[in-house]
């Protein structure tokens, strides 16, 4: 089973590496953007498919990210790329530890009814503070190159941006997926599961949680931070409601239920937005319809629905060999 | 002197309105344990529905009567074919879908009226403004405190001196209890979740005129009636009250006192109860 992941990810990764050879810049530029939103998803559903933690605010830590980016290059000269990365996921971090340390004592409905609040004082924040942010206009940023010492990344080209962020941002969503089968990882699902048990087996499930909130929230960082760099441009979007709306779509279209669900949700998210945008202005509208429709009739997502297909399809091969082989 | 009696009474209109919408969202929650995140949404659509009946019969009192009435039928419609499909999937489930439908009433708001603020006019008496303990106060915002005074006072006799209220007040305890006893309790979910909008609609009539009627006016309200929620207590109405009380003039004076940074006197005040009294002020202790 384990190897069948690890020879599934490494032909995913071969073929991520490869796809610029034989794909267009317009593409590439898509697949980009899915890198990064595969990372948001996967971040909100350590918090919402492992952590069984309900938030309504991922897209503070995201927003954070991706203004604490652009704020940095914008008044620190000669800041890099790796820098301005980091800044902006250590600020998201922070942030992850002192709202979780606020909010996590309460649970399920008030804990989503917090996440909601706190998301709505950081757009507020954005809006107001206009000497830092600039308001409703946003801020536009100029991606720096990387240097290496004995050559430089000229990183305005689609395709070396392209494999930046699949190398640093695809190795963090490994890591990710790394978490998730350590002991701390482990503790979370039982936490998930029976929280009273853990709590009688001497763990502690209130640290536990505020450790995978601010991971979460600085996986957001990271992602909100390359969201910046990849538009070179934040605006007050990043950090909204509908940001928030964003990565639910991207959980629940891709599946809550396995870790992979959330990049196929951003795989299908990304390309279905591409598409609605080019038929209607109202995509959004769209895109809420279908939310509503998975959580209706699809609530595992699409994992779970190719997962229930390939059972069916399992079940029946097995039994029309087992019906060719009693006819013969 | 003056000013301060001024902001005081802004207050209590503020206060007023989100009592209208924060007692609504609390007791569909203390009864069928669904945190409604498109509460606000009706509220936005109560003074959106208000705007177009203005336009077209020119008749406050009517659209005051006929918007609620049409969310009442709405948030029925809601509880009815969406709430309770989702209700076996468990909570996650109930709280993502009332998100998921206040983003879709949003865009739907935004494609039928536009993103463009529209201004309410109201006429006739409430247009005026009458000298109150020497300072002239415009009439309308002495009637939306009166009017939310008013309501809240027939809620608590609803609530508290009828058949119908110990039948609420009962589920809110314990409705499986309730149903054992030979009530319909689903009708009566639907009910409570149809009169829940219907007051989150009627407040939104009552403010058009007031503050602007624009796409955002329904988050605006939802944080703040959720402060109200932690602050009172998930499910008291009598915390609902007091809690209204304090946000609306904390708002009021907020934006007196420190234009910049009102918005932060709140999260203070949600972030001391958080740590002092988890629960609220007259929440139940867990």
């Amino acid at each position: 089973m384990k190897s069948a992941a690890f020879r599934g990810t490494f032909l995913l990764a071969l073929l991520l590496f490869l796809v610029p050879l034989f794909l267009g810049r317009f593409h590439v530029n898509l697949l980009t953007e899915i890198i990064i939103f595969a990372l948001f998803g996967v971040s909100y559903n350590l918090l919402l498919g492992y952590g069984n933690l309900l938030s309504f605010g991922h897209a503070m830590f995201f927003g954070l990210g991706a203004y604490a980016t652009a704020v940095a290059l914008n008044n620190i000269s000669g800041l890099g790329f790796f820098p301005a990365v980091i800044l902006g996921t250590a600020c998201a971090t922070l942030a992850g530890f002192l709202v979780g340390f606020l909010i996590l004592r309460q649970k399920g409905a008030s804990f989503a009814l917090l996440t909601l609040a706190f998301n709505a004082l950081f757009y507020a924040m954005a809006i107001k503070f206009t000497f830092i942010t600039r308001g409703d206009d946003g801020l536009s940023l100029q991606r720096p190159n990387i240097n290496l010492g004995f050559f430089s990344l000229d990183t305005s080209d689609v395709v070396v941006f392209y494999f930046i962020t699949l190398v640093i941002v695809g190795s963090v969503i490994l890591f990710s997926w790394f978490f998730t089968n350590t002991a701390m990882g482990k503790t979370i699902v039982l936490m998930r599961e029976n929280e009273d048990r853990m709590k009688f087996l001497g763990f502690s499930t209130n640290i536990t949680r505020l450790s995978l909130f601010t991971l979460t929230g600085g996986l957001a960082g990271l992602a909100g931070s390359f969201y910046a760099l990849f538009f070179n441009f934040v605006s007050v979007d990043a950090i909204s409601i509908g940001m928030t709306t964003t990565v639910l779509l991207i959980t629940f279209v891709g599946g809550s239920g396995s870790f992979t669900g959330p990049i196929l949700g951003a795989f299908i998210y990304i390309y279905l937005q591409n598409f609605l945008s080019d038929v209607t202005d109202r995509w959004q509208l769209f895109m809420g319809l279908v939310f509503i429709f998975m959580v209706l009739f699809v609530p595992g997502g699409f994992s779970k629905l190719l997962e229930e297909v390939s059972l069916r399809w399992r079940v029946f091969r097995e039994a029309r060999a087992k019906t060719s082989t009693a006819g013969g | 002197m003056k000013s301060i009696l001024i902001f005081f009474l802004h207050g209590l209109t503020y206060a007023g309105l989100l009592f209208l919408v924060s007692s609504g969202l609390s007791l569909v929650f203390g009864m069928m344990n669904v945190l409604n995140f498109a509460h606000a949404t009706f509220y936005m659509l109560g003074a959106y529905f208000s705007y177009s009946l203005l336009r077209t019969t020119n008749n406050f009192w009517l659209s005051l009567v006929v918007a609620p009435a049409l969310l009442f039928f709405i948030g029925a419609l809601v509880e009815r074919f969406l709430l309770r499909r989702v209700h076996v999937l468990g909570h996650v489930h109930e709280l993502l879908l009332t998100f998921g439908l206040a983003y879709v009433f949003t865009e739907l708001v935004k494609w039928v009226w536009g993103t463009n603020p529209l201004p309410v006019p109201i006429t006739g008496f409430l247009a005026q403004s009458v000298n109150l303990f020497g300072i002239t106060y415009p009439v309308y915002r002495i009637f939306v405190f009166s009017t939310s005074v008013l309501v809240g006072i027939l809620m608590i006799l609803i609530l508290y001196k009828t058949r119908l209220g110990i039948i609420i007040r009962g589920a809110v305890d314990d409705s499986d209890m309730v149903g054992a006893l030979g009530i319909n309790v689903p009708t009566l979910f639907m009910a409570i979740f149809g009169f829940g909008a219907a007051l989150s609609g009627f407040a939104g009539v009552i403010a058009g005129p007031l503050l602007t009627t624009f796409p955002g006016m329904g988050d605006a309200i939802l944080v703040d009636a959720f402060v109200v929620i932690v602050v009172g207590g998930l499910g008291s109405l009598g915390g609902a009250v007091v809690a209204s009380l304090i946000i609306g003039q904390l708002q009021s004076f907020g934006v007196l006192l420190f234009p910049k940074f009102s918005l932060a006197l709140i999260y203070l005040l949600m972030a001391v109860v958080l740590v002092v009294r988890p629960s609220g002020l007259f929440g139940r202790q867990t």
